[in-house]
């Protein structure tokens, strides 16, 4: 459902790619900004009115001083700048150290995941379109429509029930056991073991959609005259797999994919939860069960303006490796 | 490109199967107050019992039945995605046509705000908005809405703008016919397949959306959802309860994100002629 490579861009200059990422950056922070403010009576007793927290008189003061507003959005976003994001009533702690201790372990799932999921998806989905028509490639490209219909949710599920429960081949919860095991092999070891549940759900998740994205860019690709002359001139078919047309397939999956970020992100939240893994999502889900607004606050503004800066960066990437846009200037 | 359209879908399998389940989700959505045989917020039960004739899938923790639970959570899902789908859809197509039609200023502002709202994540705001406020679902779902129409809006723009040269619209255009009468005549009536595509893949994001925010125990509680029952459930892994309490609501949004999928694969494929190759296409 889309045209040509160049409707396909949204940012046409420089200027107007870093203007809509600062301009969204600000949105967000402005809506995180704004929304407690337009809370029903005072912050403080709306806040913690139905949370599990008893605050003291002490507390409380210190919490008021902190939410009123004091100095509007500027003065806001410089608390931001200076992580003084509030303090957490429930886990006694300030949130950035909260949100920091946490974000290590979302970028070793987020990121390993992405990686794997794009690696296969990639090489799966230009050896499909090469085999096109083919019996392998008809059930393969069945199987993925099949998987991109099966939500997170549920492969994360089923993932835990075999792997965890029946097989018992991998713990049910957690990133590394508490007081585990001496010496660095063996922790990273132990690291993997428990990253291996999370990790496998969200590649399940992501997989079949780089692959089906590739597959159809590379269809496109290789009924290109320029392949026809690669294949004349006798060069040996990996070559042109991989040198020849992959590279032109590839656009569209880095185009696509910041587009599907922000929906596959929603993913990662409910696959941290269902295998308890100590990350963001976590500590997002634990906040929303002790109604710990200056923690939701925080991880749903830090987390956006993450994704923004990803989000920003393949847009750029984009640009240096699509050969269209990088002469055109 | 809409001769061969029903031809073609018709022969397609997974649009075939993308139909029956959608057959399936309508009768569960209109029946399934009637097919429950118990109110599901009904506690009156023996907690956490297994299967039984009465209790075709138990019992959970707080004494209600699973299945009539089940029911009204398909149902719940279902709408969600049906109201956000088809307002993001709406605004979609008529920002995408005026934007296009027009052009000028209210094409750059418009398309501006569609970049802004195309990087910025809508389950973020959603969580904000739904921890905070503690507004209705359906609040949620139009919310989403206007966070998600702007991929719509620009396949919709691109084409408007490629439809204005056409010799149709220029024919109207010179017998007279105003703004509103050549959108509304024939730029709206031409795009007609597009807002299917855009339909089921909008449909899609917005019920596995409703599914994540009920399982993070974002949505009102007391309203049955797939996303809650199955975090509910989860919290007791440990016990017997996975052949009919967690299977159950993990199939069931499965087989629904499963519908949407199949039909936006399909009618992706058959609409549009460079991927009319064959075999399945691509989501956003």
């Amino acid at each position: 459902m889309q045209g040509g490579a160049k409707e396909k861009r949204f940012f046409r200059s420089d200027l107007g790619l870093v203007a809509t990422f600062c301009l969204a950056a600000l949105v967000m922070s402005w809506i995180s900004y704004a929304l407690p403010r337009f809370l029903p009576g005072d912050f403080v007793t709306a806040t913690y009115g139905a949370s599990q927290v008893t605050l003291t008189a002490q507390e409380e003061a210190a919490l008021r001083a902190d939410q009123e507003p004091q100095g509007g959005f500027g003065h806001y976003l410089w608390r931001l700048a200076r992580f003084d994001w509030g303090y957490s009533y429930v886990f006694n702690t300030p949130v950035s150290v909260l949100f920091l201790g946490a974000l290590p372990w979302t970028l070793l799932l987020m990121g390993s995941a992405h990686i794997i999921s794009m690696v296969i998806g990639f090489v799966a989905g230009v050896e499909a379109a090469w085999r096109r028509n083919s019996a392998i490639e008809k059930g393969m490209v069945g199987g993925m429509t099949v998987l991109e219909g099966i939500p997170e949710i549920c492969t994360g599920v089923i993932l835990l029930f075999v792997f965890a429960l029946q097989l018992q081949w991998f713990p049910t919860a957690g990133a590394e056991t508490a007081y585990g095991e001496p010496g660095f092999l063996g922790h990273m070891a132990d690291v993997v073991r428990h990253l291996a549940l999370p990790l496998g759900t969200l590649v399940l998740a992501y997989f079949p959609g780089n692959f089906l994205l590739t597959r159809n860019s590379m269809v496109m690709v290789i009924m290109a005259d320029y392949i026809n002359t690669a294949r004349a001139k006798g060069l040996p078919p990996l070559r042109i797999r991989y040198v020849h047309a992959a590279r032109n397939a590839l656009l569209p999956v880095v185009n696509r994919f910041g587009i599907r970020l922000a929906f596959m992100i929603t993913g990662a939240l409910v696959v941290e939860r269902i295998n308890s893994y100590p990350g963001v999502g976590t500590l997002l889900y634990n906040a929303i069960a002790a109604r710990d607004l200056p923690v939701i606050q925080m991880v749903v503004l830090m987390s956006s303006l993450i994704i923004l800066a990803v989000f920003f960066a393949l847009e750029w990437a984009y640009r240096i490796i699509d050969p269209r846009i990088r002469h055109a200037r | 490109m809409h001769v061969n359209l029903s031809h073609m879908l018709r022969r397609d399998p997974w649009f075939l199967t993308g139909m029956i389940l959608t057959l399936f989700f309508l009768m569960v959505t209109f029946l399934g107050p009637f097919l429950a045989p118990f109110s599901p917020w009904n506690m009156d039960f023996v907690p956490l019992s297994p299967p039984s004739s009465t209790h075709l899938l138990g019992v959970n923790d707080g004494g209600q039945d699973i299945f009539s639970e089940l029911l009204y959570a398909v149902r719940n899902t279902f709408f969600f995605g049906m109201i956000s789908a088809s307002t993001a859809l709406f605004l979609g197509v008529l920002i995408g046509a005026l934007a296009g039609w027009f052009g000028g200023v209210a094409d750059l502002i418009l398309m501006r705000l569609a970049d802004v709202l195309l990087a910025t994540p809508a389950i973020m705001i959603l969580i904000l908005v739904a921890a905070l406020f503690r507004p209705s679902p359906h609040i949620l779902a139009l919310i989403l809405a206007g966070l998600m129409w702007p991929t719509i809006g620009k396949t919709i723009r691109s084409q408007t703008l490629s439809l204005k040269q056409s010799l149709h619209v220029r024919a109207a255009r010179q017998m007279g016919g105003g703004s509103a009468y050549v959108i509304s005549r024939h730029l709206i009536p031409e795009m007609f397949p597009l807002y299917l595509i855009g339909f089921a893949a909008k449909a899609r994001m917005a019920m596995f959306m409703e599914a994540a925010l009920a399982f993070l125990g974002l949505l009102d509680p007391s309203r049955k959802s797939l996303g809650m029952m199955i975090s509910y459930a989860l919290q007791y892994y440990y016990m017997d309860i996975w052949w009919h309490w967690l299977f159950p609501p993990i199939l069931c949004l499965s087989l629904l994100i499963m519908m949407v999928t199949f039909l936006a694969i399909s009618l992706e494929k058959v609409v549009d002629p460079r991927l009319r190759v064959n075999l399945p296409g691509r989501l956003s």
